[in-house]
């Protein structure tokens, strides 16, 4: 029995937190939040194609690492928890389209250039809610085209690819054949553009089905998941820090109960939420006939202690955590952001239910 | 990442589950079998199949065979653990003795001692009773009143002690006494004694519960004796030996718990398509659906904790406090599936059997049940100040 990262995962860990601290810390997502532009910091897209962390998903025979989900979860809790900006997440997620249904000659074309982040990703999956397509496609296919307002879209507006969900499976969009509206969003380590599409040329992915889109959707859950779980310990992290030593009525305001009791309850939430994300990568990985399940409770409790976790870093550090100054606001609006993304924790446990509930 | 236990562990799974089948009859196994029996005579057969089951090998797991026990792995006391609560197999009667105090006297104890309490106790011959709370001593266990005076070749006790499991069933019982004067010291001047409850000084009454049961109760002693060679740790150094007792919580797992509960949770959504709400199954009622998949997700989460304990016992490490953060999951996790039960059956829950044919008796026992469990062995409020104190290292 080992409930833990392998020496390996864990070098990868190190690696990634390591690059970040060095690199691109607390003051550089900073700089970046203030700072106009497409919303890819150049130099660390560049990095983060060459260290490997856009091909991890790839297979061998694709240039890719031909790695697990729960190597890829890794990154993306790393990520999470140093707010990195980027279309990282829609670039892996294309490729987790291709990898899953694309045909050879689609792979062959596009998989080694998004491992290698020559190519930029953006995917646009649902309409609201947590259902596979036909339910919850957010665009029609007739003819080989597709119609439909697919909302907003992380990054669209400098992805190379899209890949949309319509009735009857994924689809392969050009940027171009589509009506792309850029948005000012609160979090400020993404950008968002609502797509809009009217008759655009699409190719279908051959092996698509609603159960691949739901393996799709799936397994951007638990991405999302591990994201929101790295920015909730690290909100925790730094909320404690600062109630050592912030002094009010003559002593610090981490040792007053209703704060410390409240504190504590929040470290046994995102311990169970980096449990959660932790398991729901590997049964992707093993094939376990629970991982449907293992999904949606990490997203559903990663949403949840995100939003706690982040919520209380504002309120535990008091005035100054409603400043922009301060980096709270960030984690809170990278959480709000995934904590919607890929049905949210109602969805989430409404999937629950229908899976234990109905199912028999 | 490897969530299979090895092949030794499973081998001796195997041999457990052969075992229940062979000498767990089905009726024991459902709660209707019990209901009915009084509390002497459910104890005294939990008492004797405990012994069977001591007797035949399946008893102190991880402990060491020269003292009775089995000589095994973590994973396969977690392997046990899970089994006996997926047979649904009797409790069993010595809770405090296995948990606390035989550990205690591995670790502390004299060589004696060893020989005499391990095995009795595995088999059910003495039954072991735990004397640390007080009227005025609950979570604040410094407060402890109780006094052993050293006269000669043993000390005498006076004094009360309260919600005492098993208080009734007990042979024995380890108290802790004020042997001298702390004089300001709260911690100081204490010393845990192996005191016989079969004497005339002790007297037991029995404290009805809120389940209407009544498996605790109260201890007096009244110029109680108990010799000098009876202290467990050395005399004075009962604070020290109390709190490593209340540590060998730390090595279990909670996979026995979370079995438990998952049981009972999957009784309650079986509950849920029955019941009728609005016309509909209260199953397809959107806030019942979203209370149920709720106390799963707490409930999975206990299981994924219950692997990372295993996994750190397995490479010999010590939790520490940790340990706090488990008592609390389990329990909470427990008290949800109890809330959600409740909502779930509404008035209903007042009633033991609503309708011909169905008997909540078992589900509303265990409900009640889980108030208790957020309070006895450290209060969720004491768990919750060790967790932000120790592990995140907040100040007092």
């Amino acid at each position: 029995m080992k409930f833990q990262l392998t020496d390996e995962q864990r070098a990868l860990q190190d690696a990634v937190k390591a690059y970040l601290r060095d690199k691109f810390g607390p003051a550089e997502v900073r700089d970046f939040y203030n700072t106009d532009s497409d919303g890819v910091p150049a130099d660390l897209w560049r990095a983060i194609g060459e260290q490997g962390w856009l091909a991890v998903l790839v297979p061998d025979a694709h240039d890719g690492l031909g790695l697990g989900l729960l190597d890829c979860a890794i990154i993306a809790r790393a990520f999470g928890s140093a707010t990195v900006p980027g279309p990282w997440l829609g670039t892996v997620l294309v490729g987790e389209a291709l990898r899953l249904a694309g045909s050879e000659s689609q792979q062959k074309a596009l998989l080694p250039q998004l491992a290698a982040g020559e190519v930029k990703g953006a995917v646009a999956l649902l309409r609201g809610g947590y259902r596979p397509s036909p339910a919850g496609a957010p665009a029609t296919a007739a003819g080989g085209k597709l119609t439909g307002n697919l909302g907003l879209v992380d990054y669209a507006s400098v992805a190379d690819v899209l890949i949309v969900a319509a009735q009857d499976g994924l689809y392969l969009v050009e940027p171009g054949a589509a009506t792309i509206t850029p948005h000012e969003s609160l979090d400020r380590t993404v950008r968002l553009a609502t797509v809009e599409l009217d008759g655009a040329v699409a190719e279908r992915l051959e092996g698509s089905s609603p159960e691949v889109v739901q393996e799709l959707l799936d397994r951007a859950a638990v991405l999302a998941a591990s994201d929101l779980a790295g920015t909730a310990r690290k909100a925790l992290t730094d909320t404690v820090e600062y109630d050592k030593t912030r002094v009010q009525f003559g002593k610090p305001v981490g040792s007053f109960q209703a704060i410390k009791h409240h504190l504590a309850d929040i470290h046994l939430g995102v311990t169970n939420a980096e449990y959660a994300a932790t398991y729901a990568a590997h049964a992707f990985d093993i094939e376990a006939p629970d991982r449907q399940l293992a999904a949606s409770i990490a997203k559903a409790k990663c949403g949840d202690m995100a939003s706690e976790s982040t919520g209380a870093m504002i309120q535990y550090h008091g005035g100054i955590g409603y400043t922009w100054e301060h980096d709270s606001h960030i984690y809170f609006k990278r959480a709000k952001r995934l904590e919607y993304s890929f049905g949210d924790a109602s969805q989430h446990r409404e999937r629950i239910a229908s899976l234990m509930l109905d199912a028999i | 990442m490897d969530l299979r236990f090895s092949t030794e562990d499973e081998d001796f799974r195997a041999e457990l589950v052969g075992w229940l089948e062979a000498n767990l009859p089905p009726e024991m196994r459902e709660r209707a079998w019990w209901v009915g029996k009084s509390d002497a005579e459910q104890f005294e057969i939990r008492r004797e199949w405990e012994a069977g089951k001591a007797a035949a090998g399946f008893a102190g797991i991880q402990w060491p065979t020269e003292y009775g026990g089995r000589g095994g792995t973590p994973g396969m006391k977690a392997i046990y653990d899970e089994q006996m609560a997926k047979a649904n197999a009797p409790r069993t009667v010595n809770p405090l003795g296995l948990a606390f105090l035989g550990p205690t006297v591995m670790a502390i104890g004299t060589e004696e001692q060893k020989r005499e309490i391990i095995k009795p106790l595995l088999h059910t011959e003495v039954i072991w009773c735990q004397g640390f709370s007080e009227p005025g001593a609950g979570s604040d266990l410094a407060a402890l009143q109780m006094k052993a005076e050293p006269q000669g070749d043993h000390y005498v006790l006076n004094g009360q002690k309260i919600w005492t499991t098993n208080a009734m069933h007990g042979d024995k019982i380890f108290v802790l006494a004020r042997t001298s004067d702390p004089g300001g010291a709260r911690h100081a001047g204490i010393s845990m004694l192996l005191v016989d409850m079969h004497q005339e000084g002790v007297e037991v009454r029995p404290l009805k519960q809120m389940t209407g049961e009544s498996e605790f109760g109260e201890v007096f002693f009244t110029d109680a004796v108990c010799p000098v060679e009876d202290v467990l740790g050395g005399e004075g150094n009962g604070w020290q030996t109390a709190m490593l007792l209340l540590s060998f919580e730390r090595g279990s797992s909670a996979i026995g718990q979370y079995t438990e509960f998952r049981r009972q949770w999957d009784a309650v959504a079986t509950l849920a398509r029955q019941l009728d709400r609005d016309g509909a199954p209260a199953s397809q009622d959107p806030v019942m659906r979203q209370q149920l998949a709720s106390s799963l997700i707490e409930l999975e989460c206990l299981k994924y904790h219950s692997w990372h304990v295993l996994t750190q016992t397995s490479q010999g490490k010590d939790l520490g406090f940790e340990a706090s953060m488990t008592k609390i999951m389990w329990s909470e996790a427990f008290r949800k599936v109890s809330d959600t039960y409740e909502s779930l059956v509404g008035t209903a829950f007042q009633v033991a059997d609503p309708s011909p044919g169905t008997s909540l008796e078992e589900l509303t026992t265990m409900a009640l049940w889980s108030r208790s469990c957020t309070i006895w062995g450290g209060s969720q409020q004491v768990q919750r100040t060790i967790v932000a104190e120790r592990v995140l290292g907040l100040p007092r």
